[in-house]
């Protein structure tokens, strides 16, 4: 609904657009190439031949750890640094010895970096004077944008006055007023408490379907990245380990790496027993026998399986697939139960399950069956 | 964007060389080679003048042979030494004092131990000569009070001149002491009481140990500043008080050869520098300018390999102070709770008294009636400052005095500006160095950079010139607007110029509109600071400047030596309020830097 408004809004003033630098249509965001791109502190490398191919219009958000090298690819992208290697490329064209302030992109920041000197106003429209926009384009279209981000009775209040949330989105205003073909946002909410960023995200992402950017965001926040993201890129030491859609990063991911850093996860190392298709049967260090889908190709006598806290189920009776474990923590989480369970062979497992009626909160030392199906494994390659 | 045109690649050559000519480290160059010209290789030629006898060594073996000057040399140390123990005592407790005073009270403490600090030597020396002269308050006060029945000499002595010095130097250890007594976390204060520790304890094993490196420096700056000093033994001091830094003047003026001046110079220098470097090498360079490292990549390798070696270090010293000083204080622990901070309240109010005392004197006998120094004046008058402003004499030397601070403050702050930037903003590597090199001659005594410029300026025929004067002022100013620029340059958010840069705002405009705002209170005292250093300096102007040449310190100078008069209690106290008024321009500067 609100998205109607604001698409109505935009296609009703179509003065506007003539002088932004940007077509006036939907996905108006740029392609962005990273090839083979190399950053060196000293002896330390921070990104180790990244590549990364990104569609004109996609909200691709980068995933890692601290340190992973998330940021710097951040800030090659703006030119706040020069690469040692590689190329960058927006929609074609190799944009490393363009100056940051001729990228024409638009920025988050995790601090804001709001000009504590300007107002709100002044500061959203600063791009536009930068650009030197005439003085009744740039109100107007400063007023559209704070409309769009409903801070329009904050124009005239200096950044200090507000509360973090506020200043959020007034550098998030500031970042869209040129309709940049390319956003950058590095952990813009992570100075936010949870119920604000849940909700912001949500808002970014109509945001984004509004203006049609592309956006290049990044987070090591996994949740975020698996809310708003059209793929995630997920970083590890300097390399780009996984790119994917949500799903598939979450499901189906493709090192332990990733498995384990995005979401829980319970990692089985196993010994394969029998293959059929892209089933395979593996059999526990315990001697318990169960089944694990893997992609096409994954050979080997040994296999590290993933199974999702949440597949895991508790069985009144022993299955052909179930196990035997002793429980030993349960906490009632609200929605959930986090149950932590030992096989027999002393491997421990995390199950998540839904709070419902039938389920009673296990006693600490209980036994229990636990099982899951051939679908809810998935073998590491 | 659609004018993000690239146009790089085709011409790799132009654009490299574009980007080194973007390379904020070409920033340094000017302030560099003005320094290299002007400071280090006078210093240099200095070294091959003393080594020019017969053998490399003769002059020096004349300095080392004859007692006169080799006494003199073991008396300066010891001297120093004691100024700088007495600057510690009193120091520590007024800095604890204004930490833990709030409100009226601390900025009044504050006040009084920042205005003497930046009030000219000379003029501090000159109301220490007033306070204890013979007709001074204090002889004053002992007859009134029956003790004495004539005036007794309390001036030319040794007891005037560790009282003169330490009083001078005291502002110097307090804001040094100051500085890492307010980067103290509170919470420590309160953990430590939480588990436990007493009042003393918690000096003992948290405040104390956690300000130890303030203290070790403030001690090395006041005993390195000492073992340079000239203006205040010469005027307080009697013969048997002759400091090293003192024969080189004297031997200036009646030329006894080229050669063994030299020599006694290059000692004074050698013996500072090996002093500074020690220091340096135990708690780094930083100490001299009281600022952070400025090097962010030697930064994590240094914290890598220092917290072992030092702990290394540290071993011994605190086992023998824990076995001393401890028990000491458990002693000292029986007295009742009250004394340890009547104490600190007694002795940082002493501290006050002696540093605030001698100006109020002096600008109450300002406007006496009185032909001499007398205190209390037996009549109030004007007749003084009329004598000022109408002396032809001094005016002159005023004139001259502010053309050439202004002239000097503008040099000092173009080169110190941009060589701030430079330091702050590029990633050159040896930039500790650099910046060591920058800030190098706050530490070297004023004498020996007088000496070693005296045959420059003669045979360019700077001497006695505006130009001259102004330039070897900005030798000591470019120091003070590189540390306090750096300073707010490293306090600037990068991310705000990022934030400018990547809407669209060209490098000039990021600067405009974002680094100089947030820089201009800090570039406006680096402007009034590099224009006082130049307006009281007066040991390089006694060796730079001509007979036709006066400038105000210089005319101060020359009138101490010849005769006490209330003029020079004016001039004083016009100092005082030029240096009110510029505390009070740069106050939010100030504040902003105890504050980090």
């Amino acid at each position: 609904m609100q998205i109607q408004a604001r698409r109505a809004m935009r296609s009703e003033s179509p003065d506007v657009q003539p002088v932004s630098t940007a077509p006036a249509q939907q996905a108006i965001g740029s392609s962005i190439s990273v090839r083979s791109v190399v950053k060196k502190y000293g002896a330390f490398v921070a990104a180790d031949r990244v590549s990364l191919e990104i569609e004109p219009g996609e909200f691709v958000t980068l995933l890692g750890p601290s340190g992973s090298g998330k940021t710097t690819l951040l800030n090659l992208l703006a030119g706040f640094q020069n690469i040692d290697g590689g190329d960058i490329l927006v929609d074609g064209r190799p944009i490393q010895h363009v100056p940051t302030h001729r990228r024409g992109f638009g920025m988050v920041f995790q601090s804001y970096a709001l000009f504590p000197n300007m107002t709100v106003a002044q500061n959203v429209g600063f791009p536009l004077r930068m650009a030197r926009m005439d003085r009744a384009m740039t109100d107007r279209r400063v007023a559209e944008t704070l409309e769009m981000m409903r801070l329009s009775e904050h124009a005239q209040k200096l950044p200090s006055q507000m509360s973090g949330g506020q200043q959020q989105r007034v550098a998030i205003a500031r970042a869209i007023v040129m309709r940049p073909k390319v956003v950058l946002m590095d952990e813009p909410l992570s100075a936010l408490d949870r119920r604000l960023r849940e909700s912001i995200q949500i808002e970014l992402r109509e945001l984004h379907q509004t203006i049609g950017s592309t956006i290049l965001f990044v987070t090591h926040d996994q949740s975020e990245a698996l809310t708003m993201s059209d793929r995630i890129a997920v970083m590890d030491a300097g390399h780009i380990v996984q790119v994917d859609r949500p799903v598939e990063i979450y499901r189906r991911p493709q090192s332990r790496f990733v498995a384990s850093f995005v979401g829980e996860s319970n990692l089985i190392d196993a010994e394969v027993i029998q293959r059929k298709g892209k089933v395979l049967t593996l059999r526990t260090p315990g001697g318990h026998v169960f089944e694990a889908a893997s992609r096409d190709g994954v050979h080997g006598k040994r296999a590290t399986v993933l199974v999702r806290p949440e597949r895991i189920r508790i069985h009144d009776q022993p299955t052909p697939h179930s196990m035997p474990a002793t429980v030993i923590s349960a906490l009632f989480l609200g929605e959930v139960l986090r149950i932590e369970v030992r096989l027999d062979d002393g491997q421990t497992l995390l199950i998540r399950c839904s709070d419902t009626s039938e389920i009673t909160l296990p006693q600490v030392g209980q036994k229990l069956q636990i099982g899951w199906g051939a679908a809810d494994g998935w073998v590491l390659s | 964007m659609t004018d993000a045109t690239p146009t790089a690649a085709p011409l790799p050559a132009r654009t490299a060389l574009a980007q080194r000519l973007k390379n904020p480290a070409l920033l340094l160059v000017p302030a560099v080679v003005f320094l290299a010209l002007i400071y280090v290789f006078p210093l240099i030629d200095l070294f091959r003048v003393s080594m020019s006898g017969p053998t490399w060594s003769t002059y020096f073996e004349r300095v080392f042979s004859v007692p006169l000057y080799w006494e003199s040399l073991l008396r300066t140390m010891q001297i120093a030494f004691t100024v700088a123990c007495l600057c510690v005592l009193l120091g520590y407790p007024t800095a604890l004092l204004i930490h833990r005073t709030r409100g009226l009270t601390q900025i009044l403490i504050a006040t009084a131990v920042i205005l003497p600090y930046f009030i000219a030597i000379l003029i501090r020396t000159y109301a220490w000569m007033v306070l204890l002269g013979r007709n001074g308050p204090i002889n004053k006060l002992l007859q009134m009070l029956g003790l004495i029945d004539t005036p007794i000499g309390l001036l030319f002595n040794r007891g005037s001149v560790l009282l003169g010095m330490t009083a001078v130097l005291l502002p110097l250890m307090v804001l040094t002491i100051y500085a890492s007594v307010s980067r103290l976390d509170q919470g420590l204060t309160r953990a430590a009481l939480a588990s436990g520790a007493g009042p003393l304890a918690v000096f003992w094993r948290v405040l104390l140990p956690l300000t130890l490196p303030g203290i070790g420096a403030g001690f090395l700056l006041v005993f390195v500043a000492g073992i340079g000093f000239f203006i205040t033994p010469t005027l307080l001091g009697g013969p048997g008080d002759q400091m090293f830094a003192m024969h080189i003047t004297q031997q200036a003026d009646s030329i006894t050869g080229e050669g063994f001046l030299q020599a006694l110079a290059v000692v004074l220098l050698v013996i500072t520098l090996i002093v500074v470097g020690i220091a340096g090498r135990i708690m780094g360079f930083e100490f001299i300018w009281g600022g952070g490292k400025m090097d962010a990549g030697a930064r994590s390798r240094a914290a890598a390999r220092k917290p072992a070696a030092r702990a290394r270090r540290r071993g011994p010293g605190m086992v023998i102070a824990d076995l001393l000083g401890w028990p000491i204080l458990r002693i000292m622990g029986r007295l009742p709770a009250g004394w340890g901070r009547w104490t600190v309240r007694g002795m940082g109010g002493f501290v006050v008294a002696t540093l605030v005392i001698p100006i109020i004197v002096v600008m109450i006998i300002s406007f006496s009636k009185a032909s001499y120094l007398t205190f209390p004046p037996p009549d109030w008058s004007m007749r003084w400052y009329e004598k000022f402003f109408s002396d032809s004499n001094w005016m002159t030397a005023f004139w001259n005095s502010l053309a050439i601070a202004c002239l000097s403050a503008v040099i000092s702050v173009s080169l110190g500006a941009t060589a701030a930037m430079g330091i702050v903003r590029s990633d050159i590597r040896y930039k500790s160095a650099l910046m060591l090199l920058l800030v190098s001659p706050m530490i070297v005594p004023p004498v020996v950079l007088g000496l070693s410029l005296y045959s420059l300026f003669l045979n360019v025929g700077l001497t006695g010139t505006y130009l001259g004067l102004a330039a070897a002022h900005a030798i000591g100013g470019i120091p003070i607007v590189v540390v306090i620029v750096a300073a707010s340059l490293q306090a600037v958010d990068r991310r705000l110029e990022q934030g400018a840069a990547v809407h669209g705002a060209s490098p000039l405009t990021v600067f405009r509109t974002v680094t100089l705002p947030a820089i201009a209170p800090g570039l406006g005292a680096a402007i009034f600071f590099a224009f006082l250093h130049s307006f009281d300096e007066l040991v390089l102007s006694l060796f730079l400047s001509s007979p036709r040449m006066k400038t105000l310190p210089l005319m101060l100078w020359a009138d101490i030596n010849y005769q006490l008069n209330p003029v020079l209690a004016v001039v004083s106290t016009l100092e005082v309020l030029l240096v009110v008024g510029g505390i009070i321009l740069a106050r939010p500067v100030l504040a902003r830097g105890r504050a980090a």
